[in-house]
């Protein structure tokens, strides 16, 4: 029954810009925060808040932006690049990040993703500065498409990924080293006792962690087409923050439902009202009163009485 | 016709889907129905929506995309826009609309970043109601949208975005600025200057912290070298954009003394920069610049002699404008409904929708009074000319604008409750403009002392 549930839901995403071709740039982008959100509630499962995923998005985009005007262009190898680089990226900051618990990592690493947003606003001469920096259409496997049939596929794409590497972290959550994140949270020291380095269950997470926001940020940058530092700003941080926690941590697919839920209920706020800062503000907080465990909580909780 | 075929195409199709993937395992059949046929249904409007009208017949309403920021610390500088759209659009309507279609505006919010607004452009593109993009403000998504007008094919004009990098290729189809960008606008204030003050030695820079601060210092600076060569730079400050403390960088500007200060502060920033820096000596110990002073002259005091002007001829009071009964009204009737008279955004926005209609007159005419495609009106910018509420602007081959650059100094009139703008110059838009293709900062570094003194001077536009 869930699988097709899931199922209907990807036709459904994958028919939706059939319907309405704009939604498809609304939707690649939405998967796109999804797995950056991801990214957070992996952390999240361990007790530990990023207030600064932004940065691991932001600097695989400036990655795909720097190595496409380097020549590489391919969609596959910018894709695998870039998002080794928000690993790499995450793996240099996590080493020293994964210390700390609580108030202090979510500050560290806002800090940290906050001297990334200054550098990339004020390197003028090598990111662009606040005008950021074009990402022109790679190529696909060698055929070079025009523009509107690139961002088909990269919808396609992202939408394929969503689903292998949604049962990939699905794995990796299931396995000793995902259930470990849990234990962290809940008696880190028995854990230690037990013999399982937590640096290391750590560390691995937050580059997981990173990597996933690195995937996110490679799809946006393409979708979007530029990128602009504004991408690594700390509000920027808050909302994949918040996206995990609307859609839910108890699964997977919860990121992916906040993220589709917050751009979806965004764009149908901009066209309704100049004051679509309320409508979104409201609609957080109804569902964050009314729905603790996300929406992904309802679907969970429904199955739950089913059994 | 064929669109009520396909979508029936479409639905039956899809209802074949459902025994072929015998999608009834274990669920009620009732339910799976529903779901199948909803989505059909969905489909089947999708594709009615999505069939452009023929281009030919003349549309109930003409639609139109117009980005500004109406919320944030923008919203200083864009809602003087919104304002001055709404207005245009009422005049034009009551005349009877563009070539007897009314016109509507769909107005997006640029404050939420370039996503959401490339999200909404491809939301109102998709509409073949919306002929025109009136897009956008601010730089960063000008930048963000042009790629996506050339690809939608979509005739978008840039009313206020002025780096000189949008369209340096000059390879852009459908993007189109009728304004000057950065480059004429603060070579127009360093000749002034020179003009003015032509012993200045010390000059300092106050510029908020983005894109364009930093491009207006390198231009101004640039262009200061090249006619004076031993001006020395003395300080050069960018404050966080939206900052709402200007002492520490006033201490500087205190301590250093420079002859001028020069400043593209604007909104907010600027108000609370002359608020504070009034207090302490700023506007009398230096000759101070403000690139978008004009935009608060009704709302701060500011000190006779500030060198002010409008980054193009957008000044309703120039005698160009004040020679125009349809500027006259315009201004007026925009004291009358929003209670202060344009700024300059605002005219730069009139001027645009003025731009609009003028390439829609254009493009009807020349297919003899058929409603044009998106295709047409774009040809119909390309290359035209078009009297507009304070002067004129001419497109070039590669769709800059050539717009004229007024500069002057504050002063206090009889006339007028706050200070308006003396001693003008105004400058022809194609003498401080490089060739199609150039390099901006390679052109201005040729610039010699002679070439300043074949401009006019100041106070020669009376």
């Amino acid at each position: 029954m869930p699988t097709i549930i899931a199922a209907a839901a990807v036709l459904v995403i994958a028919l939706l810009p059939v319907a309405a071709p704009w939604l498809q740039f609304v939707l690649t982008l939405a998967i796109a925060k999804g797995f950056a959100a991801l990214g957070v509630a992996v952390l999240l499962r361990a007790g530990l808040i990023s207030i600064g995923h932004a940065m691991f998005f932001a600097a695989s985009a400036y990655a795909v932006a720097f190595l496409a005007r380097a020549g590489v262009n391919d969609l596959g190898l910018l894709l695998i690049l870039s998002v080794l680089g928000g690993a790499l990226v995450g793996a240099v900051a996590g080493s020293f990040l994964v210390r700390y618990r609580a108030i202090f990592f979510a500050m560290l690493n806002l800090a940290v993703s906050m001297v990334f947003y200054a550098l990339c606003a004020k390197l003028y001469g090598v990111t662009g500065g606040t005008d950021g920096k074009p990402v022109p259409v790679p190529a696909v496997f060698g055929v070079v498409l025009g523009e509107p049939a690139f961002k088909s596929v990269l919808f396609y794409l992202s939408l394929g990924l969503m689903v292998l590497v949604g049962l990939a972290v699905q794995r990796y959550l299931n396995s000793p080293l995902g259930h470990a994140l849990s234990a962290v949270h809940t008696n880190e020291i028995r854990l230690e006792y037990l013999g399982i380095p937590v640096w290391a269950v750590l560390l691995i997470a937050y580059v997981v962690s990173a990597a996933l926001a690195g995937l996110g940020g490679a799809i946006a940058g393409f979708a979007i087409g530029r990128v602009v530092p504004d991408f690594a700003f700390w509000t920027a941080s808050g909302h994949l923050v918040l996206i995990a926690v609307l859609g839910g941590i108890g699964g997977v697919p919860g990121a992916f439902i906040g993220a589709l839920f917050l751009e979806l209920l965004h764009s149908a706020a901009v066209t309704v009202t100049d004051s679509w800062n309320l409508i979104v503000g409201m609609a957080l907080i109804i569902v964050i009163m009314f729905m603790p465990k996300g929406i992904y909580g309802l679907f969970a909780r429904k199955e739950a009485t089913g059994l | 016709m064929t669109s009520r075929g396909i979508s029936i195409g479409v639905s039956r199709y899809l209802s074949s889907l459902e025994r072929l993937f015998r999608l009834d395992r274990g669920v009620p059949q009732g339910k799976v129905r529903w779901a199948v046929d909803g989505l059909a249904g969905a489909l089947a409007l999708g594709v009615v929506a999505a069939t452009p009208a023929a281009a030919q017949d003349k549309p109930s309403a003409l639609g139109l995309g117009i980005f500004t920021f109406t919320s944030g610390p923008a919203a200083a500088y864009g809602m003087p826009g919104k304002n001055a759209a709404d207005l245009m659009i009422d005049e034009i309507n009551a005349k009877g609309g563009i070539g007897g279609v009314p016109v509507s505006a769909t107005y997006v919010d640029e404050a939420q970043g370039a996503q959401g607004v490339i999200a909404e452009y491809r939301r109102l593109a998709g509409d073949a109601k919306n002929q025109v993009m009136v897009a956008a403000l601010s730089s960063a998504n000008c930048l963000a949208l042009a790629p996506l007008a050339d690809q939608l094919e979509v005739p978008t004009v840039g009313w206020n975005c002025d780096t000189h990098q949008l369209l340096m290729d000059g390879k852009s189809k459908y993007v189109f600025r009728p304004n000057g960008n950065t480059v004429p606008e603060f070579i127009a204030y360093a000749i002034y200057l020179l003009d003015r003050k032509p012993d200045l030695k010390t000059v300092a820079i106050i510029n908020p912290d983005y894109a364009f601060g930093h491009d207006a210092a390198k231009i101004f600076t640039a262009a200061l070298k090249a006619l004076k060569p031993d001006v020395e730079i003395v300080a050069e400050l960018y404050p966080k954009l939206g900052s709402p403390n200007y002492q520490t960088e006033i201490s500087r500007l205190t301590t250093t003394r420079p002859d001028v200060v020069f400043s593209n502060l604007w909104g907010a920033d600027l108000e609370n920069f002359v608020r504070q820096a009034a207090p302490r000596g700023i506007f009398t110990s230096s000759q101070v610049i403000l690139a978008l002073g004009e935009t608060v002259l009704q709302r701060v005091p500011l000190p006779d002699g500030v060198i002010v002007g409008v980054l193009g001829d957008g000044w309703w009071m120039s005698p160009d404008a004040k020679n125009k009964p349809e500027t006259v009204k315009f201004a007026e009737a925009y004291k009358a409904r929003f209670g202060e008279y344009p700024v300059f955004p605002s005219i730069k926005m009139a001027n645009a929708l003025i731009y609009v209609k003028a390439a829609y007159d254009a493009a009807m005419q020349k297919n003899g009074g058929k409603w044009p495609t998106r295709g047409e009106l774009a040809a119909a910018m390309k290359g035209s000319k078009v009297e507009t509420l304070t002067g004129t602007a001419q497109t070039r081959a590669d769709n800059d604008g050539l717009v004229d650059q007024i500069v002057g100094v504050t002063v206090k009139t009889p006339a007028q409750q706050s200070p308006v703008i003396g001693d003008m110059v105004r400058y022809k838009g194609d003498s401080l403009m490089p060739q199609a293709g150039q390099d901006p900062l390679a052109w201005i570094a040729t610039l010699k002392p002679e070439f300043a003194k074949s401009l006019p001077k100041p106070g020669s536009y009376k």
